[in-house]
């Protein structure tokens, strides 16, 4: 062991041994943990007004056992019910910060205004036929996909000064966070694309919302599910949450 | 952040400070 003499070699192998150790101590505890708080997040979630809809996934994007878990189904509650649950569900002992689903550290204000323009219903004749592919699981556009997006970005063109929201969606395969992370990632591929043929950045909002919205009438495992949607939205419906909220969406 | 990354982190963190007192105690004096 003569190579241990030199002390960035001996701490850098103390430093993979702490790494081999940290892999081998949570690969045994922590999927009884995770399933330890699974197990008692859906009483918790009951009690705050949840009823059976919100469900606490304990899973990383990657399908890891996490103790941030996210939530699920929340969307058609209001905001106060919506906080009640993530305290209720951040008091479990053991639990980290909670994400939504459908959040981001934005809360809405009030009822949201839209009015649709007219420049989305020429996206959405222009999507109606084709759709914009991604390399499988990755958030890499095909390349016979450019040609869509030159077309999307000239038809978004008319409606510049308005917000535009980027939706992704997949199907059900895999696990949801994964699924939701995918299509916020594609989403935000689609935002980069546009942002480079000359739409200007700060009008485009983009969304993930994996498989919670399939497509009406289609089974939520068809892969035609994987899509991404355009809204162009007249008025900016969002305003920040106050600070300390544990309930960011 | 799944567990064993967080099981990580602060298992590196404890080793950096024993690392420290080591050096502290012992490791100036040679």
């Amino acid at each position: 062991m003569k190579f241990l003499r030199r002390p960035s070699i001996a701490i850098a192998s103390g430093a993979f041994a702490v790494f081999l150790l940290a892999r081998f101590v949570a690969g045994a505890s922590a999927p009884d943990f995770a399933a330890r708080l699974t197990a008692q997040a859906p009483a918790v979630i009951t009690q705050a007004g949840g009823g059976n809809r919100v469900r606490a996934i304990f899973l990383s994007p990657r399908g890891l056992p996490s103790r941030h878990p996210l939530l699920v189904g929340g969307e058609p509650l209001d905001e106060p019910t919506r906080a009640e649950i993530a305290t209720a569900v951040a008091s479990i002992p053991g639990v980290g910060g909670i994400r939504w689903s459908d959040g981001d550290m934005m809360a809405i204000g009030g009822e949201p205004v839209f009015r649709p323009l007219h420049c989305q219903e020429d996206v959405q004749a222009l999507l109606r036929a084709r759709t914009i592919r991604f390399e499988e699981s990755s958030s890499r556009m095909d390349i016979g996909s450019n040609e869509l997006v030159d077309e999307v970005a000239a038809a978004l063109r008319p409606c510049l000064g308005a917000i535009i929201q980027i939706t992704g969606h997949t199907d059900n395969s895999g696990p949801e966070p994964g699924n939701i992370a995918l299509s916020t990632e594609r989403a935000r591929a689609v935002r980069a694309a546009l942002i480079e043929r000359g739409i200007p950045a700060d009008g485009l909002r983009t969304r993930g919302v994996g498989s919670q919205r399939p497509v009406d009438g289609l089974d939520p495992a068809d892969p035609a599910n994987r899509r991404i949607e355009f809204s162009v939205i007249a008025t900016e419906p969002i305003r920040p949450t106050p600070v300390d909220t544990p309930a960011p969406r | 952040m799944p567990i064993w990354m967080e099981v990580f982190v602060l298992m590196l963190l404890a080793y950096a400070i024993g690392m420290g007192i080591g050096w502290a105690i012992w490791g100036r004096a040679s």
